[in-house]
């Protein structure tokens, strides 16, 4: 059957992402390169399709954080019916925010105990058996449990609002399908048929000082490994606070200087650009104002912990603080806070969760869905859990797409990510004669902090299979090595 | 009416008024015969799909026609004619760009529904990916020629107020599809426009701002089935010794997918870490293999084929593996990724990288590289690339679903997909 397929001349290659490493004649780093070798093409296969199929269509870009696209795409589809955020009734806005917030919960502890923690608990060169979430489950599974639990709290939630765990319903063109009963919001409150929110909460807590007891240990590796000064972006709330699901887009620089000042996502079109390199199918935005060398910024939760001025809930905000008093300046550029970041967000997520949860407005059935003027263009940006992510599309009088720009969270991060292999090709692997496991995989434990989700852009996990190369000044291949 | 006669359905007497429609009597006498294009007051019935074809008195012939009378013999289950009628819906799924997840009427689509009745994971025809128009044309509605499959109930049944048929049937063969009047179908109230998207079998006639309907779990075939036959629930789903059994060794991948199969596997939350007592994950996206240590008893395959590597990987897991199962929509039929089929792969190219908004002006170019895999002219589903095993429909499968298929082909565990465990989108 294989014979009716066209091939170009095959190249040996594995996996959806990959490392190439190119050293000069001395053995140091030349070149490095992260390359995303996936492409799909949504932008044009979505064009000539209605455009209230598109938050349902979407989100199957991803199957990790597919709320954010269904979420996104749902925002700028609004504004294509005459909906503008402020113009969504008060019940639609919440039930769409706990279902962000319970999605978010879920990615974050997704990454946190079934792809990083191995790395965290064993150690950049365990044996590759130990490192994955069944290490975990042998070694502490208490915390395997908690961390399973965590996310099965995120996606039952997910299931009562959008009717299934992945790829689930809850947005229509100016509001929501439904809202919740009485006795579904009751689950997540009484701790019957899972543990409650309050669990959640304290769970999140512990998850938070696990990672400060492994910051007092492990400062240095945390410091330095992979730190890089660079832009950060994400989206706030007019006073500041950190905002998920519907800011204005904040930039700032690598010490802190404002590089996009709090504007209308609407606008981005005026900010951004995106730079093309022929080595991957991912591109690389930037800040048209700072260019494209040094306009590139950080996404997620580390980006957002450096842009926001405080969060809005106790818990989250105290862990930020003291977070801030180990970083000792205002803007981190660590890479591996990455994941102190990402458990902070999950607490804050868990305390809107239980906001929201009490909150009897998720309860009322009227006024779900609001009709508008409709208009030719809808731009919906959201914070998804790995980074802001924007939603563009443009329909023609009858409804018809016509035209669809997306920039998904792990593009951002994409010079972010080159940037952080260069950094270890420069500190682990320059001049060395031969590889080793341990060097690799800590090329991907620096990817690994930005909780790419190339199922985006591509669709691999965290844990992306990866293949380095070790190139002389001519090009040759002079060593090769996957690791098993 | 009023007079009985006595016919057989598969050997049975049965009692029944004269004159009346031999689906409804087989259905109300406990045995099921799909029917599509068979609607309630549609007399006499179109018989146009032909998914209702039994053997009657010797002779393969569409149920939905056939009036009860004296000494009519039917066979309805024989294994033949199962597969018969089996063949015929999936031929439908095959002959139209059918993309469940996508589509508004998902739920509540007739045809779809007979999927899941008829237990259709697959279709043994190539699916063809035509390119039809979606038709933005009409005033209330839009229409997906993607999704007709010609049973001609709008054209007999839709009118409009001054008596006008609002749709009818275009060319002939393979090139038939049901065009629209627009000047009539202006007149239709949104009530009959709304009627019309009912009578439709499948997503092909959407009404405007209708275009969702409710939720999942209370869509029309969302929970049970009309089947009296259809599997009931195994007592238990542990019902063999599994602290007796040999561990086995599985291998997950995800070609051009989202993902989401692989989230849904994990979504059995706890139970995974029983799983882990029975099971090694060898190489997989969830470890850090990046290789196949050995050989595998089974390989979970998620997403299309849409490149060299994607190819590579496959034919390598096809290779390594006792059993391959395909995972959800995008690694049977193609999914979401196969709508690129129906446009060309420059096309798409170029929207991305050189004619898209926020592109450097001046500075654009297609990537290209010894590093990243040629793409293939379109999206393949797995089971032209290699054997699959298995096939687990939905977008993404239920975990349980996935779960208790893997168990059965690893260790002959009885199990039973439940019907609402059983979906495409
Ligand atoms: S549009 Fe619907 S009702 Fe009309 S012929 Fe096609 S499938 Fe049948
Ligand atoms: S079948 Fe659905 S859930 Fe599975 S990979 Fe494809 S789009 Fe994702
Ligand atoms: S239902 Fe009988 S021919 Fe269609």
């Amino acid at each position: 059957m294989s014979k009716t397929i066209t091939i170009d001349p095959v190249t040996r290659v594995e996996g959806h992402g990959r490392v190439t490493i190119h050293l000069d004649d001395e053995g140091n780093v030349d070149e490095t390169y992260f390359h995303i070798v996936e492409f799909r093409g949504f932008e044009r296969f979505i064009q000539g399709h209605p455009y209230w199929q598109a938050p349902n269509l979407v989100q199957r870009l991803c199957g990790i954080c597919p709320v954010s696209h269904h979420l996104a795409a749902a925002k700028a589809i609004d504004q294509i019916v005459g909906i503008d955020p402020k113009d969504l009734s008060t019940g639609a806005t919440k039930l769409r925010r706990l279902l962000h917030y319970a999605q978010i919960f879920q990615s974050h502890a997704l990454h946190f105990f079934y792809l990083a923690s191995p790395d965290l608990l064993f150690g950049v060169d365990a044996p590759p058996e130990k490192r994955n979430v069944v290490g975990v489950a042998v070694e502490n599974r208490e915390l395997a449990v908690k961390g399973i639990t965590m996310r099965k709290f995120g996606q039952e939630l997910i299931k009562a609002l959008a009717g299934k765990k992945i790829h689930g319903t809850l947005a229509v063109p100016g509001g929501v399908y439904k809202s919740l009963k009485a006795e579904e919001r009751d689950t997540f409150l009484n701790g019957k048929e899972f543990p409650d929110i309050d669990t959640m909460i304290k769970w999140s807590q512990e998850m938070v000082d696990f990672m400060k007891d492994y910051h007092t240990k492990n400062r240095v590796f945390l410091d330095t490994f992979a730190a890089f000064p660079s832009g950060h972006l994400g989206t706030v709330r007019t006073d500041g606070a950190l905002e998920l699901y519907d800011g204005k887009l904040r930039a700032i620089d690598s010490e802190g200087n404002i590089t996009l000042p709090d504007v209308e996502p609407d606008d981005y079109l005026e900010y951004f650009s995106e730079a093309v390199a022929k080595w991957s199918y991912m591109k690389f935005p930037y800040l048209k104002s700072v260019g494209r060398k040094k306009g590139w910024n950080r996404v997620g939760p580390l980006a957002r912990m450096n842009i926001c001025d405080y969060i809005s809930t106790p818990l989250a905000e105290k862990a930020r603080r003291e977070y801030f008093e180990f970083t000792g300046s205002s803007v981190n550029n660590s890479t591996m806070y990455s994941h102190w970041a990402r458990l902070i967000e999950t607490l804050h997520c868990a305390e809107l969760m239980k906001e929201l949860l009490l909150d009897p407005d998720i309860l009322d059935e009227n006024d779900l869905v609001r009709e508008g003027n409709e208009r030719n263009v809808g731009i919906g940006i959201i914070e998804a859990p790995r980074g802001t992510l924007t939603h563009h599309y443009e329909v023609d009088d009858k409804g018809m797409i016509v035209r669809c720009n997306l920039i998904v969270s792990t593009t951002h991060n994409n010079d972010a990510m080159n940037e952080a292999v260069k950094w270890v090709a420069n500190n682990v692997i320059s001049r060395e004669k031969t590889i080793t496991e341990g060097m690799l995989n800590q090329v991907e434990v620096a990817i690994r902090a930005y909780d790419p989700c190339l199922s985006c852009a591509t669709q691999a996990m965290g844990k992306m299979p990866l293949k380095a190369e070790l190139y002389d000044h001519e090009g040759t291949l002079i060593g090769e090595k996957t690791k098993n | 009416m009023g007079k009985h006669v006595n016919i057989t359905i598969d050997g049975r007497n049965i009692l029944a008024d004269e004159g009346r429609n031999l689906v409804d009597v087989a259905t109300e006498n406990g045995f099921f015969i799909p029917s599509l294009c068979y609607f309630e007051n549609i007399d006499p019935p179109l018989g146009t799909c032909r998914t209702c074809t039994c053997k009657i008195n010797g002779k393969f012939t569409p149920a939905c026609t056939e009036k009860v009378r004296e000494g009519l013999a039917v066979e309805v289950n024989s294994a033949e004619l199962k597969d018969m009628r089996k063949g015929i819906v999936e031929m439908m799924f095959a002959e139209g760009n059918h993309i469940c997840p996508s589509c508004e009427k998902s739920g509540n689509c007739d045809l779809q529904h007979m999927g899941y009745e008829l237990g259709i994971a697959i279709s043994r025809f190539p699916h063809l990916f035509k390119n039809r128009l979606i038709d933005y044309g009409a005033k209330r509605m839009v229409m997906e020629h993607n999704r007709c499959i010609k049973c001609l109930r709008c054209v007999v049944e839709v009118e409009n107020d001054d008596g006008k048929k609002v749709f009818s049937y275009q060319n002939r063969g393979n090139e038939t599809h049901v065009g629209v009047d627009y000047e009539e179908e202006k007149k239709l109230t949104r009530d009959q426009a709304i009627q019309a998207m009912n009578i439709c079998p499948t997503g092909a006639i959407i009404v405007r701002g209708e275009s969702v309907g409710k939720p999942f779990g209370e869509r029309k075939f969302d929970e049970d089935s009309i089947r009296p036959d259809y599997v009931k629930p195994v007592k238990s789903d542990n019902n063999i010794d599994l602290s007796n059994v040999e561990k086995k060794r599985v291998a997950t991948v995800s070609l051009a997918g989202c993902f989401g199969c692989h989230m849904s596997m994990l979504d059995v939350d706890t139970e995974i870490l029983d799983l882990v007592e029975l099971i090694t994950f060898d190489k997989s996206p969830l470890t850090d293999f990046k290789k196949f240590t050995q050989r595998c008893d089974v390989g979970i395959i998620e997403g299309s084929v849409c490149n060299e590597e994607n190819v590579e990987t496959l034919r390598t897991f096809r290779e390594q593996c006792d059993l391959l199962v395909a995972v959800g929509e995008c690694a049977i039929w193609g999914g979401l990724p196969s709508l690129r089929n129906t446009i060309p792969l420059g096309e798409c190219l170029e929207e991305a990288f050189l004619n898209c908004v926020t592109n450097e002006q001046g500075n654009t170019t297609i990537p290209y590289h010894k590093h990243l895999p040629k793409m293939l002219d379109r999206i393949y589903e797995c089971r032209e690339v290699v054997k699959i095993d298995y096939f687990i429909p939905g977008c993404p499968p239920d975990a349980q679903h996935i779960w208790k298929a893997v168990k059965n082909l690893l260790w002959n565990e009885n199990y039973s997909i439940l019907y609402s465990e059983f979906k495409y989108d």
